[in-house]
C-alpha cells in the first residue's frame, strides 16, 4: 500500500504531470455531463437551429465582422504613422461609427448626429489621454 | 508613513470620478462594476499601485451599488447583486415612492460597505498571518477548497465544476516558467503557435473578454433591444425619505451587512447570492413577511445593505490569501500584476502602505457613493436611458486599449479578447460558467506550482492528508462543501416537485 502513494517526479517531464491530471479530470467530468445531460445534448442541434434562427444576425455577425476588420486594419494603418497611436485612432473612428449604426434601432437624424459626434470625439479623447497622458503605447 | 499623508487630492479625486463612472456603469442594465474595472485597467498602469487601486476600488463600490438605480425604477437589476433589490424597489417606485426606495438602498449600501470594511480590517491581516505557515500542500488544498466551494455555489454543480477544470486546464497553456520552479518546456501548444503562447493567454483579456466583449455579443444577438426614454422614467415627486425607516432595522441591516461581507469571504460566490440570502433570511424572521415582495423597506435594506456588505468582505481572501473573493476582485490581481506585486499571505506585511491605502480607498468610496447617489439620485437615474447604440462602440473600443497595453503593445492580446468573447458568449449557450472558470483560470498556474513542488519535496500523494492539522481540516472543509451542495441541489430538487 505504502508503495502506491509514492511518486517519482521526473524533473524533465515534470511540465506534463498537472496538465495530465487536469485533462484527465476534465474527461471524467465531461464523460459525467455527457451521461447526466444525454437528452440535452441529443437535441442540442435542434437549440442550435433555434437560437440562429432568433438571432439577430445582422447585428450580431456584423459586430464580429466589423471587430476583425478593426483589429486587423489597426496594425497596417498605424504603420502609415508609426508610434503615435494613429493606427488606434484612424480605426477607432470608423469603428465606432459603424458599430453605432449597426446598434442603432431607429436611425433619426438627431441620433445619427449624435452618435457622429461621439464616434469623434470618444477616440480622439481616449487616445489623447491614453497616448498623452497616461503615456501608454498604442497600435 | 503616516497614514494622513496618503490622502492626496490626486488619490480623493480618483477615489469619486471612480464611484461616480461606477455607479453609472451599476445604474446602465447590462454593464456590472466588473466591467467598469476591466475597462478602467489599463489607466492604473501609470498612476502607481496605491492612485490605481484608488480609483478601481472606486469603481467596484460604486459600481456594485449603482445596480439599485434600475433594480428600482425599472424593476430590472442593473447587476447581478441587485435582483432583490426589485422585489420591494419596483412595488414602492410603481406607487410614487422612487425616490424614498431609493434613498433606503442608498443608506443601506453605505451601512453595508462600512461595516464589510471593518471585516476587510480586522480579518485579513490575522488570516494572513495564519497563512504565513502554510506550505506547499496547504497553498494547494486553500486552492482546491476556493474551487470547490465556487463550483458547489454554482447554479449547476457539475457544469460549475467543469468550468473551473476548464480554467485551469486553458491557464496552463504555454510554457512551465522557470522563475516558478518550472521547467521551461512547453505543453497544450499547437505547433507554430509557440511564438504568441508562449506565456499563455494574458490574464486582462481573457477577463475583458468575458465581462466585455461577451456581453455586447449576447446583446447583439437579441438584437440590441432599445433602453427606456427619460420620459419613462419616474423618480417619484411625492414621497419623501426620513431616517425614521430604519427604526426597528438595525438587526435587519447588521445581519444582513454581515451575511453579505461572509458570502464575499467565500471564494468567488458573488453578490447575488449575498443579496439572496440576506433578503431571505429578512423575510423568514419578519413579523410581517407577507408585506415582503410588496414594497416592504426591510427587503430593500436586507438587498443592498448584504450586496455592500460583499465588497469588504471579498477583499479579505485576495490580500491574505491571494484568492479573489469575487469576479471584480479577480480583475484587482491584473492591477497587481500590471505594477509587478503578487497579493498572497505576505502582501499586507511587505507592503503596509498600500494596504493603509486600499482601507482609506474604501473608506472614502463609500461616503462618495452615498453623497453622490443621496443628493444627486435624480441625475444618475436619468443614466438608465443613455443609449446602448452609444455606449456599446465606446465600450468596445476601450476593450481594446486594454488588451492591448496589458504587455506594452502586442496585437495577440487584442486577438486573445475576440477570441475569448465568443468563447464568453458559446458559455452561456452551453450553461457553462464564467466565476469559476476565471477564478480557475486566475489561480491554475499557482495550483500547479504548488501541487507539483508537494509531491517533488514529499514523494508521496499521501501528504495532502497526513501533512498537519490544516490539511486535514481543509478536506474537511473540501468535504462539507460538497455533501452540503448536494443536499441543498436535492432539497431544492424535491421543493420544486412539491410545488
Amino acid at each position: 500500500m505504502g508503495n502506491l502513494t509514492k511518486v517519482q517526479v521526473d524533473f524533465a517531464t515534470s511540465h506534463l504531470i498537472f496538465p495530465t491530471l487536469v485533462g484527465c479530470i476534465l474527461a471524467a467530468l465531461g464523460l459525467a455531463i455527457l451521461i447526466r445531460e444525454r437528452r440535452a445534448i441529443l437535441a442540442s442541434p435542434a437549440m442550435w437551429r433555434d437560437t440562429f434562427a432568433q438571432m439577430d444576425k445582422v447585428r450580431f455577425f456584423g459586430t464580429l465582422v466589423l471587430t476583425i476588420v478593426y483589429f486587423s486594419a489597426m496594425v497596417p494603418v498605424g504603420d502609415l504613422r508609426p508610434n503615435t497611436g494613429f493606427g488606434f485612432l484612424a480605426c477607432s473612428v470608423p469603428y465606432v461609427l459603424l458599430t453605432g449604426l449597426l446598434f442603432m434601432q431607429e436611425r433619426t437624424a438627431p441620433r445619427l448626429a449624435v452618435l457622429a459626434v461621439v464616434s469623434i470625439v470618444a477616440p480622439l479623447l481616449v487616445w489623447w489621454l491614453f497616448g498623452d497622458v497616461f503615456f501608454l503605447t498604442l497600435p | 508613513m503616516d497614514v494622513l499623508g496618503l490622502i492626496s487630492p490626486l488619490f480623493v479625486f480618483l477615489i469619486c470620478a471612480g464611484t461616480f463612472v461606477g455607479i453609472i456603469f451599476g445604474a446602465i442594465p447590462g454593464l456590472t462594476a466588473t466591467m467598469a474595472v476591466a475597462v478602467c485597467l489599463p489607466m492604473t498602469y501609470s498612476l502607481g499601485l496605491e492612485n490605481g487601486l484608488a480609483l478601481l476600488l472606486g469603481l467596484y463600490v460604486g459600481g456594485i451599488s449603482g445596480g439599485l438605480v434600475p433594480a428600482i425604477l425599472l424593476g430590472i437589476p442593473g447587476t447581478p447583486s441587485s435582483i432583490t433589490t426589485c422585489f420591494d424597489g419596483y412595488p414602492m417606485a410603481q406607487r410614487g415612492e422612487g425616490e424614498k426606495a431609493l434613498r433606503i438602498g442608498i443608506f443601506s449600501s453605505l451601512i453595508g460597505g462600512l461595516i464589510s470594511l471593518a471585516a476587510l480590517w480586522l480579518f485579513a491581516p490575522a488570516l494572513a498571518d495564519f497563512a504565513i505557515k502554510f506550505s506547499y500542500v496547504e497553498k494547494f488544498l486553500i486552492i482546491f477548497f476556493a474551487l470547490t466551494v465556487m463550483a458547489a455555489l454554482s447554479s449547476d454543480m457539475l457544469l460549475g465544476i467543469f468550468s473551473g477544470f476548464l480554467g485551469i486546464f486553458v491557464s496552463l497553456i504555454g510554457v512551465y516558467d522557470v522563475t516558478d520552479g518550472g521547467n521551461g518546456h512547453f505543453r497544450l501548444i499547437p505547433p507554430g503557435t509557440e511564438y504568441w503562447l508562449e506565456g499563455g493567454f494574458s490574464l486582462l483579456p481573457v477577463l475583458i473578454a468575458l465581462f466585455g466583449l461577451a456581453t455586447i455579443l449576447d446583446e447583439a444577438e437579441k438584437g440590441m433591444p432599445e433602453g427606456l426614454a427619460l420620459s419613462q422614467i419616474k423618480v417619484g415627486e411625492h414621497s419623501r425619505f426620513s431616517f425614521a425607516v430604519f427604526r426597528g432595522q438595525i438587526v435587519n441591516l447588521v445581519r444582513s451587512s454581515g451575511i453579505g461581507t461572509f458570502i464575499g469571504i467565500l471564494p468567488g460566490v458573488g453578490g447575488s447570492a449575498a443579496s439572496i440570502l440576506s433578503y431571505t433570511m429578512a423575510k423568514t424572521s419578519s413579523k410581517t413577511p407577507e408585506r415582503f415582495g410588496k414594497g416592504e423597506p426591510a427587503g430593500i435594506i436586507a438587498s443592498e445593505s448584504g450586496n455592500n456588505g460583499l465588497t469588504g468582505g471579498a477583499l479579505v481572501p485576495l490580500l491574505s490569501l491571494g484568492i479573489p473573493g469575487d469576479s471584480t476582485t479577480a480583475l484587482l490581481i491584473g492591477a497587481f500584476a500590471l505594477q509587478g506585486i503578487q497579493v498572497g499571505p505576505l502582501f499586507i506585511g511587505n507592503n503596509p502602505v498600500t494596504w493603509d491605502a486600499m482601507l482609506i480607498a474604501m473608506l472614502i468610496a463609500n461616503v462618495a457613493m452615498f453623497v453622490m447617489m443621496y443628493f444627486a439620485i435624480r441625475w444618475f437615474a436619468m443614466v438608465v436611458a443613455v443609449p446602448k447604440h452609444i455606449l456599446y462602440p465606446v465600450i468596445l473600443m476601450m476593450c481594446v486599449i486594454g488588451a492591448y497595453t496589458i504587455n506594452y503593445g502586442i496585437m495577440f492580446d487584442v486577438w486573445t479578447l475576440l477570441i475569448f468573447g465568443i468563447a464568453g458568449w458559446l458559455f452561456g449557450k452551453l450553461r457553462l460558467e464564467v466565476a469559476p472558470f476565471i477564478i480557475g483560470f486566475i489561480l491554475g498556474p499557482s495550483a500547479e506550482i504548488y501541487f507539483v513542488k508537494s509531491l517533488e519535496s514529499f514523494g508521496d500523494v499521501t501528504i495532502f492528508f497526513t501533512k498537519s492539522w490544516i490539511a486535514l481540516l481543509l478536506w474537511v472543509l473540501i468535504l462539507g462543501s460538497v455533501v452540503g451542495s448536494i443536499l441543498l441541489s436535492r432539497r431544492a430538487k424535491s421543493g420544486g416537485a412539491t410545488d
